[in-house]
């Protein structure tokens, strides 16, 4: 190939023939020593690039991908457990259960409906002690009862607790904790919350029974 | 390597691997159920009603994913919760109900995933159509779309009719009526929303005591030294 | 037989699939810059044919892709796949009816796939427009053309392999699994919801990462060589760039997925995927390093196609952290890198390929100098003015976005200049295509007395180490 020669456009002429191509390259990953035992700068060097690349890569994936779980969206996140929340908001589930079921006889203001329905705002047994309260709704109540001096007759009060005989709503422990907080903070009551083990404790204690009187409830201490 | 066959097995294998990160990814995003809400007793996401399944398709066939994504990012990662996009990140379990998520990858005009539930006031069926109809900037008209239609002589304008204004209005005597692929579409497009905030979809809080950014010992010199 | 003249009697023999193949592609590479200006006007004026239900811009952007992939890069690849393995295999192509078979189905498909997304059938996958019914013709046209590479492969007559080997027979076998795995997943027993867009992803990022590229890059090393005279540096790291981007290109699936509703860990695979991959273009730079010093043609466009190859990778590595992502996804980015890969990487390095395949394949040299120096000048001169105006309208796009003041009106009047910008550059593309089909098929069809019959010189018996 003449150096000085323009190159034509229209043609690359070859410099190595296809049988030469591959015998050089044969040598070079072939088994035949290096004669002349030259140092090579270069495995060093792709060795360092490639080992970092790997120590960056299994560092990045053992801080970012939470366990390679399947419902974190953010990498930064260690994990499953410090993401997602496994109870809602104990106000938020008594509010709803309130206003899907109760609100229907008690009234969204709590003062129910004289002579049929109990008030609840401002009432002696809901902000009194939690054995009554709680029996109230795990097992619903009958008959007739005083609630802040006025009188209801022939009140029939729902079965809310699971498990306990005619039980209209087999609510859970932890939703009846979550209604009775609700109920205990609004309006102008101001009592205490409730904790679904003080349910779960009456409930293991007492069982299954049919609804509770007025006499029963004052029985309890 | 001059054996055929273990060349053949090393690039299987190869390829193997990225297949197995899909199927890992498939058995946890595949396997994702509704979620049941505790306190209200209902599901969530909630099947689309059958005109917006079918305007989900017309919406791919129009090829509408080209200039509009439908996926709503994190807070801190783009604009889409400060643009009103949605009030939280899309998450897996948003879209398990929908038979061709067009999620997109341009945002040449805005994102759609909560255009049923945008605030002050979602666009209705009505402003949809008529944006159909008439293009935005930097959106074409889709007039195919719809049908120019004579009124019949003693009869009453369709129901349906477009009321457009200015240079956009039908001749006299005439109705622009949408055909069912527009009804479709914007039956699809005003049910859009999704709104329930599933667990996995709250922002992620770096957890209390565990700031990176102060160190509590500096901070307190820092305060006390002024 | 230590030297042999350069137009050896296997191109002689095998002409007629590979002259099929590269017919196909230089048309529909013309046919692809047509459609792509068309969208690129339609972008930047919405109301250009918007009377159409034919060509809304979601149709002509999946019909655009549709065309340069599937028309002219897989037909380009498949051609040079099977001339160079031909060619090292030192026997004439087998199959060669097969072969012409399997391309005229494939172009069959093409058509049929774009006629189909013309429809309304359109898939609303990147890469994977294809409506589903075309998909298994697609898939059987493939294999019949890659029967003739295989057994060129397999029944090569020295037993070492060359690099060219392992890259253009893995493309030969990966993209019938990718397509039919990705066929399955999203056609036959659809994936749910999101997981759709997982598997599109990991089907883009394979059908670049271990199809395409691997066309390109087995066409590079074996022309770099062979021009240079000089074997190639470091080769003994050849099988680790091989197998670094065999193994890891699919992970990268994640760099699609970063914010969107998908797990972090794809992210994250995706990003430390994209850094390993570092290493792979390392080694193919220093592979094929003699290409930026070399002279003529074909160096020069796989210079050229090498550079794009290694600001991909960077690029492809940055955008997905999620920092990036924040502020540089779902704009025009996503098309400037897909054009900086497909058209500057891959269709640089083809180009490179071809003006050093055709001469030989005919016997006969390029029709025109002149058309081939304005080729690789508008060429050029094309991919860094249309992956330059995307990236600038997505930096206007970007920062138009990101505060949530400012109207998408606002947006659009920011992004139109550089569109406009994307217009031009398309023309200019389609122009040096057209200029290369005319110079292909003057070429190609013995016009004779028109193109000079090549004066190959004998190469060297030899090569300097």
């Amino acid at each position: 190939m003449s150096a000085g020669a323009k190159r034509d456009p229209r043609l690359d002429q070859a410099a190595m023939s296809d049988e030469a191509l591959l015998d050089a390259h044969e040598r070079l990953v072939g088994a035949q020593p290096d004669e002349k035992a030259r140092y090579r700068l270069l495995p060093i060097g792709i060795l360092f690039v490639f080992s970092g690349l790997i120590l960056f890569a299994g560092t990045y994936l053992n801080r970012y991908t939470a366990h390679y779980s399947g419902v974190v969206y953010n990498e930064n996140s260690k994990g499953e457990s410090s993401q997602v929340e496994a109870k809602p908001d104990p106000l938020a589930v008594g509010r709803a259960a309130f206003n899907q079921v109760c609100i229907t006889c008690h009234q969204a203001t709590g003062q129910g409906l004289p002579g049929t329905y109990p008030p609840l705002d401002g009432s002696e047994w809901v902000n009194g002690a939690p054995e009554r309260v709680i029996r109230i709704v795990l097992y619903g109540l009958n008959g007739t009862v005083h609630v802040e001096g006025k009188q209801f007759n022939a009140t029939a009060m729902p079965t809310f607790g699971q498990g306990v005989t005619n039980s209209a709503y087999n609510w859970s422990d932890d939703r009846i904790a979550a209604v009775l907080s609700y109920v205990r903070q609004s309006w102008s009551n101001k009592s205490a919350p409730i904790t679904a083990d003080e349910v779960a404790a009456i409930h293991k204690q007492v069982g299954d029974h049919k609804p509770m009187t007025e006499a029963d409830l004052e029985a309890v201490k | 390597m001059k054996s055929n066959f273990a060349f053949f097995i090393g690039v299987f294998v190869a390829v193997l691997i990225s297949w197995g990160m899909l199927m890992g990814a498939n058995v946890q995003l595949g396997s994702l159920a509704p979620y049941f809400d505790e306190t209200d007793g209902t599901t969530h996401p909630e099947w689309m009603p059958g005109i917006a399944a079918q305007g989900q398709l017309v919406y791919r066939d129009l090829g509408c994913a080209a200039c509009h994504t439908q996926q709503v990012r994190r807070d801190g990662m783009g604009p889409d919760l400060a643009r009103g996009w949605g009030d939280r990140q899309s998450v897996a379990r948003d879209y398990i109900y929908q038979p061709a998520p067009q999620l997109g990858n341009n945002r040449i005009g805005p994102d759609l995933t909560n255009l049923g539930d945008r605030k002050p006031s979602a666009p209705d069926s009505d402003d949809l159509l008529n944006l159909l109809y008439s293009g935005a900037d930097g959106m074409p008209s889709y007039r195919f779309l719809f049908e120019t239609r004579r009124i019949g002589a003693g009869a009453q304008p369709s129901d349906k009719a477009l009321s457009l204004v200015g240079a956009l209005r039908p001749p006299q005597g005439y109705e622009i009526v949408p055909t069912l692929e527009a009804e479709s579409l914007v039956g699809y497009l005003v049910n859009l929303r999704t709104t329930y905030t599933y667990p996995e979809a709250r922002p992620y809080v770096v957890p209390k005591g565990q700031n990176p950014e102060v160190k509590p010992a500096a901070a307190a010199a820092a305060g006390g030294a002024k | 037989m230590s030297s042999t003249p350069e137009r050896t009697g296997v191109d002689a023999a095998s002409r007629w699939p590979l002259l099929l193949l590269l017919a196909s592609a230089v048309s529909w590479l013309v046919v692809a810059g047509v459609l792509s200006l068309l969208a690129a006007l339609q972008l930047r004026e919405p109301a250009f044919m918007a009377g159409c239900p034919v060509l809304t811009y979601g149709h002509t952007a999946a019909i655009a892709e549709t065309a340069f992939v599937y028309g002219w890069l897989a037909n380009a690849g498949l051609a040079l796949g099977l001339w160079v393995l031909g060619r090292l295999s030192g026997e004439p192509l087998r199959a060669q009816n097969w072969a012409l078979a399997g391309c005229a189905f494939w172009n069959i498909g093409v058509t049929m796939a774009i006629v189909g997304i013309a429809a309304g059938d359109t898939t609303g996958f990147e890469l994977l427009q294809l409506p589903g019914y075309v998909q298994p013709l697609m898939l059987f046209s493939y294999g019949a053309v890659a029967v003739s590479g295989i057994l060129a492969w397999s029944g090569r007559l020295r037993r070492t392999p060359f690099v060219s080997h392992w890259y253009a027979a893995a493309a030969l076998f990966t993209l019938p699994w990718v397509l039919s795995v990705a066929h399955v997943m999203l056609f036959r027993a659809p994936a749910r919801g999101v997981m759709q867009e997982v598997v599109a992803a990991w089907f883009e990022q394979s059908a670049w990462w271990i199809w395409i590229a691997p066309l390109a890059l087995s066409a590079a090393y074996y022309v770099v060589p062979k021009v240079t005279g000089k074997a190639l540096y470091a080769y003994d790291y050849a099988l680790v760039g091989f197998l670094s981007v065999l193994i890891v290109g699919g992970l990268t699936a994640g760099r699609h997925l970063v914010g969107g509703p998908f797990p972090a860990w794809l992210d994250s695979v995706a990003v430390v995927s994209g850094c390993l991959l570092f290493g792979h273009a390392i080694i193919v730079l220093l592979n094929l390093r003699l290409a930026f010093t070399g002279r003529g043609i074909a160096l020069k466009f796989i210079a050229f196609g090498l550079l794009c190859y290694a600001l991909l990778v960077i690029v492809d590595a940055a955008t997905s952290f999620t920092g990036v992502a924040g502020q540089a996804g779902l704009t025009f980015l996503h098309e400037a890198q897909k054009q900086l890969a497909l058209y500057g990487a891959a269709t640089a390095l083809f180009y490179g390929a071809i003006y050093y395949a055709v001469p030989r394949i005919t016997g006969r040299a390029w029709l025109s100098g002149l058309l081939v120096r304005a080729h690789l000048f508008l060429a050029i001169l094309g991919i860094v003015a249309l992956v330059a105006c995307l990236v600038l309208a997505a930096c206007a796009q970007g920062r138009g976005l990101a505060q949530a003041s400012v109207p998408f009106s606002q947006i659009t009047a920011s992004t139109r200049p550089w569109l406009a910008g994307a217009c031009a550059a398309q023309a200019i593309l389609l122009l040096a295509n057209f200029l290369l089909a005319v110079n292909f098929f003057g070429t190609a069809c013995e016009l004779s007395k028109i193109a000079p019959k090549a004066e190959f010189a004998d190469a060297a018996g030899s090569a300097a180490s």
